[in-house]
């Protein structure tokens, strides 16, 4: 049985394209699969499905050389691959097999100067700890590359049985809990036995380079900082060869910490180098990216939602309802709203919505076809709709009058902005302007959503900081998140160029001027608002969105004095405030 | 559960054996003769075992795709039973099979730990079920409207939901 599966194993050949007949080979021999769990000597089942042939007790070997090989390959890059030979690797559905012999190409090329790409520095104070193994015990602990978050330990899908445990894994396990850093870190990608370390060297003969990578993020963020202060020092040979460093540094590290590194140091490089990006006019691609952002994770989904109860409730008797939205987009938030309002006891009450955006380049009516969409929707739900669209390039060019707003006793306004009023802080005096135009609209209840965070500091290290600590903590949040990684992807880029702009912009273009919830509050407290508190069905509401993501454990919600914020683990990132025309005379509720 | 699915099993095996059992006994009771009784039947089922009645024969299959019967599936277990103005706008959004295979099945998974059947709904998780039911529907009807996606595939915000969750 045992030997009919590997004479099939035996019979492919190399090239990825021939993978597809080898894996209904594999379907044949699936049924002995089964039966060789027990042994675990076969071969794992979902990759077999894939066409890659890896032992189940191979795993953990597998992906430690998957992850050195990659390691190797990106520092490689830096300098040519032209130094590879022509050697032939067969059969990279053997994943053992060719791992190794890429591997082996490696080393040899490079010989002992292996470390030569990853620590280019004359500084030899940045070489943290290299070892060079010929035994089989297992090496220093600090030196796996990944750590495995509990929450996401893959071992836990298929059961214990296709990873053998090990008497090492109590070991592991102790390690594992050592080495989870402030900043978490997932592994990359690979299906297989992330969670098993029951690391074993492998080739005695071969010289392994471990590199102690907990030692590595930290100096990743000392030296991310360090090009901080030369740029605010205006050092800027300094902080040239410091960004030159971080990206050195961040080749080494996984998951989340590399992303946020990355982008740092790009926008560190544009600051010094004043390589500005180009404001981007075109806002139907951050309309894109942002559609993306709200597919991965919650926070623009918490933020409508949360937005909505509070709106819902303000129109609670209202018979006629106007809607004023700073940034229409693609007018995810308002569904939601009406199908409540459809399904209000008493009936529906009629719905309209004033919709804002930005000019389009190419000119397209982009808020009349929104418009048009959700016109369907209320349609079908049996909701009266009536839509308006506006577009400006600012906030601050909108007169009350032009939005044709009807009289309290007609109609009940709400003014909602998700993440639009910050920009205005660009410019001296818009949102004294803006703010004094929405008491002018006589809003019931004004709702803002803004992210929980001050980067709007004057001195640019403090604000660096702070992007630093507030972005590395929603990367975070995102490695966690299930779903295309097309869409995380793009959530990574969209949030990559809030990070430019907090950090290599300054003066108008800085746009991304991100306050604190105490901040906006003495704001709308000198304007003339009132806090309205969000109830606890916002709360319940947010809960539950919450639970429903995967990964959904390290989310938070907080009650804040009435408002309600958004936060991974114990860091609050996004914040939902209502607000009233203060000693307004119809504001019972 | 267990005498519904060994009455179906009955069933099942009188129609397996015509003629054996013709000759034998003439049997006194077949269900697809009692349509009424076996809509009462389908009612008390979950929602797997829905699919799988429908898959059953022709018969079975016209039945349980009758849509009041996965409107009581939607909302059995829910404390108070919803206003009626429900109705009309789940129908105009797609249906009760489609709001309880898109929302509230993953929702009810998600947010119970105990057995899918017997737990009670809270008025909040119907809310929000259809809350994102709706944004479904109107992510698809853009993405028709575009030139996208055939018409039964889910939104692609409600994929969270459909993704698998860390056991």
């Amino acid at each position: 049985m045992k030997r009919d599966h590997r004479d099939t194993c035996t019979d492919q050949n190399g090239s990825k394209g021939e993978y597809s007949s080898s894996s209904s080979s594999v379907l044949n021999g699936k049924a002995k699969i089964w039966e060789e769990y027990q042994d675990g000597c076969g071969d794992d089942e979902l990759l077999a499905v894939l066409g890659y042939k890896v032992r189940a007790s191979d795993m953990a070997e597998v992906a430690e050389k998957l992850e050195q090989l990659e390691m190797v390959m990106g520092s490689a890059q830096e300098d040519g691959i032209s130094q590879l030979s022509d050697t032939v690797h067969y059969n990279p559905s053997d994943l053992s097999g060719w791992v190794q012999s890429m591997l082996s190409e490696f080393n040899t090329v490079d010989g002992s100067a292996i470390d030569d790409p990853l620590f280019v520095a004359a500084d030899s104070s940045l070489i943290t700890s290299i070892h060079f193994s010929n035994s089989h015990q297992i090496e220093n602990p600090a030196s796996r590359v990944f750590h495995d978050d509990s929450e996401y330990d893959l071992r836990a899908i298929p059961g214990v049985a296709a990873y053998p445990q090990t008497h090492l894994d109590s070991e592991a396990e102790s390690r594992r809990k050592r080495l989870k850093t402030s900043i978490g870190s997932n592994s990359i990608g690979s299906n297989s036995g992330v969670g098993a370390d029951s690391g074993f060297v492998s080739d005695p003969a071969r010289p392994l380079v471990l590199v102690d990578s907990q030692e590595t993020g930290v100096r990743l963020v000392h030296t991310l900082v360090a090009c901080a202060e030369a740029v605010q020092q205006e050092n800027l040979k300094l902080a040239d060869a410091l960004v030159k460093h971080v990206g050195l540094l961040a080749a080494s590290q996984a998951g989340a910490m590399r992303k946020v590194a990355t982008y740092f140091a790009e926008a560190l490089a544009r600051r010094i180098y004043r390589i500005y990006p180009q404001d981007s006019l075109d806002s139907s691609y951050s309309d894109i990216l942002q559609m993306h952002f709200y597919e991965t994770c919650p926070y623009l989904k918490f933020a409508h939602f949360t937005a909505n109860q509070a709106i819902l409730e303000a129109f609670a008797t209202a018979s006629r309802v106007h809607v004023i939205d700073f940034g229409l987009k693609q007018g995810m938030q308002w569904p939601a709203l009406m199908q409540a309002l459809a399904l209000r006891p008493g009936g529906p009450p009629a719905f309209r919505l004033t919709g804002i955006g930005p000019p389009q380049p190419d000119n397209t009516d982009a808020l009349q076809q929104v418009g048009w969409k959700l016109a369907q929707l209320a349609e079908t739900i049996g909701v009266e709709f009536e839509f308006r669209g506006f577009v400006a390039n600012s906030l601050a060019d909108l007169e009350p009058s032009m939005l044709e707003i009807r009289p309290p006793d007609v109609e009940t306004v709400a003014v909602n902005s998700c993440f639009e009023i910050h920009p205005l802080l660009a410019r001296p005096g818009a949102v004294e302007k803006v703010l004094s135009s929405i008491k002018a609209m006589k809003p019931k209840i004004v709702t803002i959503v803004e992210q929980e965070a001050n980067h709007n500091g004057p001195i640019f290290l403090d604000r660096f900081n702070e992007a630093l600590h507030y972005y590395s903590n929603l990367f975070d949040s995102l490695e966690g998140s299930s779903g295309p990684s097309q869409d995380l992807v793009m959530s990574e880029v969209y949030l990559g160029r809030q990070i430019c702009n907090v950090v290599a912009c300054e003066g108008q273009d800085r746009v991304e001027r991100h306050e604190t919830l105490t901040q906006w509050r003495g704001r709308m407290d000198s304007a003339g608002f009132d806090l309205v508190h969000l109830g606890s069905n916002a709360f319940k509401q947010a809960s539950m969105l919450l639970a429903l993501f995967a990964g959904g454990d390290g989310y938070r919600v907080e009650e804040n004095n009435g408002s309600l914020m958004l936060g991974w683990h114990t860091r609050p990132l996004i914040a939902t405030s209502a607000w009233q025309l203060a000693s307004s005379t119809e504001s019972t509720r | 559960m267990s005498y519904l699915s060994h009455s179906i099993q009955n069933t099942m095996h009188h129609q397996k054996t015509p003629s054996s059992e013709d000759r034998e006994k003439r049997p006194k009771f077949f269900i697809n003769d009692h349509i009424d009784i076996l809509v009462e039947i389908l009612k008390r089922l979950d929602g797997p075992s829905l699919g799988v009645a429908a898959c059953v024969c022709r018969l079975w299959s016209t039945l349980a795709r009758n849509d009041s019967l996965w409107e009581h599936l939607c909302f059995r277990h829910v404390s108070s039973p919803p206003p009626s103005s429900v109705r009309p706008v789940v129908v105009a959004l797609g249906g009760y099979k489609r709001l309880y295979r898109v929302c509230v099945r993953p929702v009810l998974s998600r947010l119970s730990d105990s057995d899918l059947v017997r737990r009670v709904w809270t008025r909040d998780e119907v809310q929000l079920s259809l809350s994102l039911f709706c944004v479904d529907y109107y992510e698809r009807s853009g993405r028709l409207g575009g030139g996208g996606g055939g018409g039964d595939s889910s939104a692609s915000s409600l994929m969270f939901l459909c993704n698998t969750v860390n056991v």
